[in-house]
């Protein structure tokens, strides 16, 4: 994914900012394009990220391997 | 004290009834040592006292580090030595202490190198309220004071982790509860369970591992521990101390969800958060991602909304200047300069091609000229106009004579016929000065003496005037 974005916590830190920032005025237009430009960027990332994963569940043992469960979880 | 009562407590009294009497004391003068009475005590008392509950004031309670624990018991009016061996101690789910009220169940010993009794308890219970609630809230009393159940300890749920960790039963509801929750709210979920015992000799430890282990998952955000419902000793396991510190040791956040909503165990004041029920735990990091999710479409929506309003405000400040007498028609007048700039830029272009193709007219011109000034083209040119106008000059000049020639015909011819000597022929003469410069046509203009020329039609004469009649 994007290089710029560390992970999903800075991801939405740096979309908050972004937003307040905006919300404030005060920016020169190319400013404020180019900050609601990353924020989309910051923002499609999250919503990705959220839709990615696929349910798993496994079980740790105490040798600490992981398996996948069995049936009678699922 | 009451208990008390119900022991053997009389049985020696009637032997001691028999002793009293003064026959029995004459009858029977037999003589002990100490070793023989104090043998005889033993017996009795450890007979009669094999097993008998006491309830006292803990005092002077010391723990050695044999493990056995000695201390008094008692109470206003008495004191009882105590011990209770290593094996005893450390199935106490509570710790002893001064102060503390207890009932104990235990046998009477007789010290005999020292003359001493003392009970040495199997058992010890809390006066009042059960052994597990007062071990509950000495742990929880000495955890607090630790610092482990500090508000400022507790962190936030990750708003979306990218695993969950659970360290429960597989065989409990609990497990399934959970499962159902994140199927339904939170199907993406990535679950990692790590199945431990959760009641029973060594669960303690059990969890706690457990939540050791799990926490070296990679990518473990979030970490749930706990068990469905049960009586207290059957949650007791959370409320054991190596629970705690290992719940407080993870470096992730902990939720603890044990038993029911009334149930609270050390576990859940050690945790980040704690969940009334298994299934609460799961509605939790659940309802976290869900407030996630609204906050990003929140950020989205803001995001949108801030940078149309920004435009906005652009805009109509681009309006208002527009309005500004000092810019009106400002649109206008740069098109107009617009348009005069572009025209002006095309001029210059034009010209600039224009001035640069006169020059390379004048140029080719020039070059021309200067191929025209070939010497020897032009030294050709020269002699052929020479040619020419010798010729030409020669022909004036022939010209010219046969001209010349002609009026001096026609010159002569007047001349003769207008000559005065023509005159002369008819008789007439003409009377110059002696310098022959001056017609004399006056007696006057000579004196006597002078010398005059005369012309004749045919010759001259040279004479003295003698004397003149004017």
């Amino acid at each position: 994914m994007d290089p710029t974005i560390k992970d999903f916590e800075a991801a939405i830190a740096e979309l908050e900012t972004i937003v307040k920032k905006l919300e404030e005025g005060d920016l020169a237009l190319e400013q404020s394009l180019e900050l609601y430009e990353r924020g989309v960027q910051l923002s499609r990332f999250c919503h990705t990220r959220l839709e990615a994963a696929e349910k798993r569940i496994e079980i740790l043992n105490e040798r600490g391997d992981l398996r996948p469960a069995g049936t009678d979880l699922k | 004290m009451s208990s008390l009562f119900d022991l053997p407590f009389d049985e020696p009294e009637p032997e001691k009834a028999q002793v009293d009497t003064p026959a029995a004391r004459e009858r029977q003068r037999t003589v002990l040592t100490v070793s023989e009475l104090t043998s005889h005590i033993r017996d009795m008392l450890e007979t009669a006292y094999a097993e008998v509950w006491v309830e006292a004031e803990i005092s002077n309670c010391r723990l050695w580090n044999t493990g056995h624990l000695y201390f008094t018991l008692k109470d206003p009016g008495a004191q009882l030595k105590a011990v209770m061996f290593k094996s005893a101690v450390r199935s106490l789910r509570f710790k002893p202490e001064d102060g503390l009220h207890v009932v104990v169940r235990g046998r009477l010993s007789v010290y005999e190198p020292k003359g001493e009794y003392q009970i040495v308890c199997e058992q010890m219970e809390p006066h009042g309220l059960g052994a597990l609630q007062l071990a509950f809230d000495q742990l929880k009393r000495r955890l607090q004071a630790e610092g482990l159940f500090d508000s400022a300890r507790k962190r936030p749920l990750p708003a979306f982790p990218r695993k969950i960790g659970i360290v429960t039963s597989l065989d409990g509801a609990a497990i399934r509860d959970m499962i159902k929750v994140l199927d339904r709210r939170y199907p993406n979920a990535h679950l990692v369970v790590r199945p431990t015992r959760v009641q029973g000799e060594g669960a303690a430890a059990d969890i706690a591992r457990g939540l050791t282990d799990i926490i070296r998952v990679a990518g473990i955000d979030v970490v749930i521990v706990g068990r469905g419902g049960g009586s207290v000793e059957d949650l007791w396991a959370f409320n054991e101390e190596v629970v705690a510190r290992a719940i407080v040791a993870s470096p992730v956040p902990v939720i603890s969800a044990v038993g029911h909503e009334v149930d609270f165990t050390i576990a859940d004041f050690a945790a980040d958060v704690r969940a009334p029920t298994p299934s609460a735990a799961a509605e939790i990091v659940v309802a976290r991602k869900e407030d996630f999710c609204t906050h990003i479409e929140r950020l989205g929506e803001r995001l949108t909304g801030a940078v149309r309003g920004s435009i906005a405000r652009l805009e109509s400040r681009v309006h208002q200047l527009n309005r500004r007498p000092g810019f009106a028609g400002w649109s206008a007048r740069l098109a107009i300069r617009g348009r005069h700039c572009a025209e002006t830029t095309h001029a210059l272009r034009h010209a600039a091609h224009a001035g640069i193709q006169r020059r390379l007219r004048a140029y080719q011109t020039l070059r021309l000229q200067l191929e025209q000034y070939d010497l020897r083209r032009r030294l050709g040119t020269v002699r052929a106009q020479l040619v020419g106008a010798d010729h030409s000059l020669r022909a004036a000049a022939i010209r010219r004579h046969h001209r010349a020639e002609a009026r001096l015909h026609t010159c002569a011819a007047r001349l003769d016929s207008l000559s005065p000597l023509a005159v002369l022929g008819r008789g007439y003469a003409v009377v110059w000065n002696e310098s022959r410069t001056h017609v004399i046509r006056k007696a006057i203009e000579v004196q006597p003496g002078d010398k005059v020329r005369v012309t004749l039609s045919e010759g001259e004469l040279k004479c003295h005037v003698t004397s003149s009649d004017d």
